[in-house]
């Protein structure tokens, strides 16, 4: 009989069955152990217990940022616009600085593959793996306090994603429509604009608008490092150990976020 | 004198891949309708594609009324490809343009950078993509997106597209493929009619060998990148036939 040759007896079924779950039951005891020794590496050991004292007096530290300080409202409305204003003009800076990226870091237009493939490359990861705060740091010193530091900041730390998400939407693009513009002896530069371009701008001002939601986030704070908006604001109020004053900037900035989110979702949507 | 003649064509997509076409020579008239039938693989779009160069041949010659298809700088290729228009089998058409600027697209291998960005085209231009709209029966569609438009509809946009071009040649590359048998027909019909009214030879793609014989004068069989068969359509007869789907009989 040929087939008994190749096909799995009931045993052979069984035992594989036992190994598979002996292989798992492996896989999350190391899993646990691994958790454990993470926590005992970094919260028991590293924690200082003699300064948080007792359970009353956690809740009592908590409970300073209960209320509202409602006198701060009125200097709030000009760092929230600015906030706001360093997260659109961040995110425009930021789409154009990463044109160039786009179009280097597509593989199927980039111009010179060994060169510019590379190098939008490099340039999306160093954007990304930097964060905000240090971005913010480095414009600060180049172009001193305010929001304008900010701007450059966000406009730096959009480009990784906005670039690297735009250039995967080009090279999955539907290459009939290129085809059809060679055939027809169109310029590189017409396939860019009538094969390419239409396909993919509703897919990139969506990545935009996305970015857009979380640069709103991201400027929120900047002003920790003097780059202008409601960190400034939320960094002195810290300062001076103003706790319910604390709570209306975390407020004030979570109206922002709010307002950020249903923008976003409402423009993507009527994108489709 | 031929309007194309193709001489020992050979075609591989890579260098260690296998041979597409395996010498392929042909000449197209004046005035032919010339179809290319054969089983999936036997090398149909590859031979098509070869002739305006979207796949570069690794042997042979091509002759486009006395020019040297193959010995073309990538700017005088781009000048032949303007007068060659090439109708697809999934329409190829920009889908979230509108039929009229699909149409005029056409035109982009006469119009310089600027033009292309602000995607204006001349009034001449405008008039003829509308006199071919209405052409080809779809006057009351010029403002909609192509991707509103059904199968056959799209092939008629791709039709009024290729002509756009003032092609002195028509490639076709299974044009009727993702149509049903009733708009297949119709398309072909309407192809026929308008290549022989604008004198305009061309060299067709097609599964259906039932519509080939309708519908075009000559025919050329492949069979894995070989010539089966070469000759006016009335002497295709059932034994030639056997002999380019022979692979598919087995």
């Amino acid at each position: 009989m040929q087939a008994t040759e190749t096909s799995l007896t009931l045993k052979d079924v069984i035992n594989a069955r036992h190994k598979k779950q002996r292989v798992q039951l492996c896989f999350y005891l190391f899993l646990f152990a691994l958790v454990i020794w993470s926590v005992q590496a970094t919260v028991i050991e590293d924690t200082d217990w003699e300064r948080i004292g007792s359970v009353s007096e956690i809740v009592a530290s908590v409970s300073h940022f209960f209320g509202l300080d409602i006198g701060l409202i009125p200097d709030l409305l000009a760092p929230t616009i600015e906030t706001f204003m360093i997260a659109c003009l961040g995110t425009l800076l930021g789409l154009v600085i990463c044109i160039p990226a786009i179009w280097f870091g597509a593989l199927n237009v980039t111009p010179f593959k060994p060169v510019t493939y590379p190098l939008a490359r490099i340039s999306m990861t160093l954007s990304r793996s930097i964060h905000e705060i240090v971005w913010a740091l480095i414009f600060v010193s180049a172009v001193g306090l305010g929001a304008f530091a900010g701007i450059l900041a966000i406009a730096a730390r959009s480009l990784g994603f906005i670039a690297k998400m735009s250039a995967e939407a080009i090279e999955n693009i539907d290459q009939k429509p290129v085809e059809a513009i060679r055939a027809m002896g169109g310029s590189n530069l017409q396939i860019m604009l009538y094969g390419i371009l239409p396909q993919v701008l509703p897919v990139i001002l969506g990545i935009v608008i996305f970015e857009w939601e979380i640069n709103i986030r991201r400027s929120a704070i900047l002003g920790l490092v003097g780059a202008g908006g409601l960190g400034l604001v939320f960094f002195r109020q810290m300062n001076t150990f103003n706790y319910p004053g604390v709570t209306t900037v975390i407020l004030a900035i979570f109206g922002l976020i709010l307002i950020g989110e249903v923008v976003s979702h409402y423009s993507r949507k009527a994108l489709n | 004198m031929s309007v194309l003649s193709v001489r020992d064509l050979r075609a591989r997509y890579s260098s260690n891949g296998p041979e597409i076409l395996k010498g392929i020579s042909f000449d197209v008239e004046e005035g032919d309708f010339f179809a290319i039938i054969g089983p999936s693989g036997a090398g149909k779009s590859t031979l098509i594609r070869c002739i305006n160069r979207l796949v570069e041949p690794t042997a042979g010659t091509i002759h486009l009324r006395d020019v040297d298809v193959l010995k073309l700088g990538s700017s005088d290729l781009r000048k032949m490809r303007r007068h060659i228009g090439m109708i697809f089998q999934e329409f190829n058409l920009i889908n979230r343009m509108s039929v009229m600027d699909n149409v005029l697209s056409g035109r982009l291998g006469y119009v310089g950078p600027i033009r292309s960005i602000f995607r204006t085209f001349q009034d001449k231009d405008i008039q003829r993509a509308l006199e071919l709209l209405e052409r080809v029966g779809l006057q009351d569609h010029v403002d909609k997106r192509a991707d509103q438009l059904s199968g056959g509809q799209r092939q008629r946009v791709g039709i009024a597209r290729a002509l756009m071009q003032e092609p002195n040649l028509l490639l076709l590359d299974e044009p009727t493929s993702a149509l049903d048998p009733k708009i297949s027909r119709e398309v072909m019909d309407l192809i026929r009619s308008i290549a022989t009214e604008l004198k305009v030879p061309v060299l067709c793609n097609i599964h259906d060998v039932q519509l080939a014989k309708e519908t075009c004068n000559k025919i050329i069989g492949l069979q894995d990148g070989n010539k089966m068969f070469d000759g006016l359509t009335p002497d295709l007869d059932q034994s030639s036939l056997e002999e380019i789907y022979a692979m598919e009989v087995l």
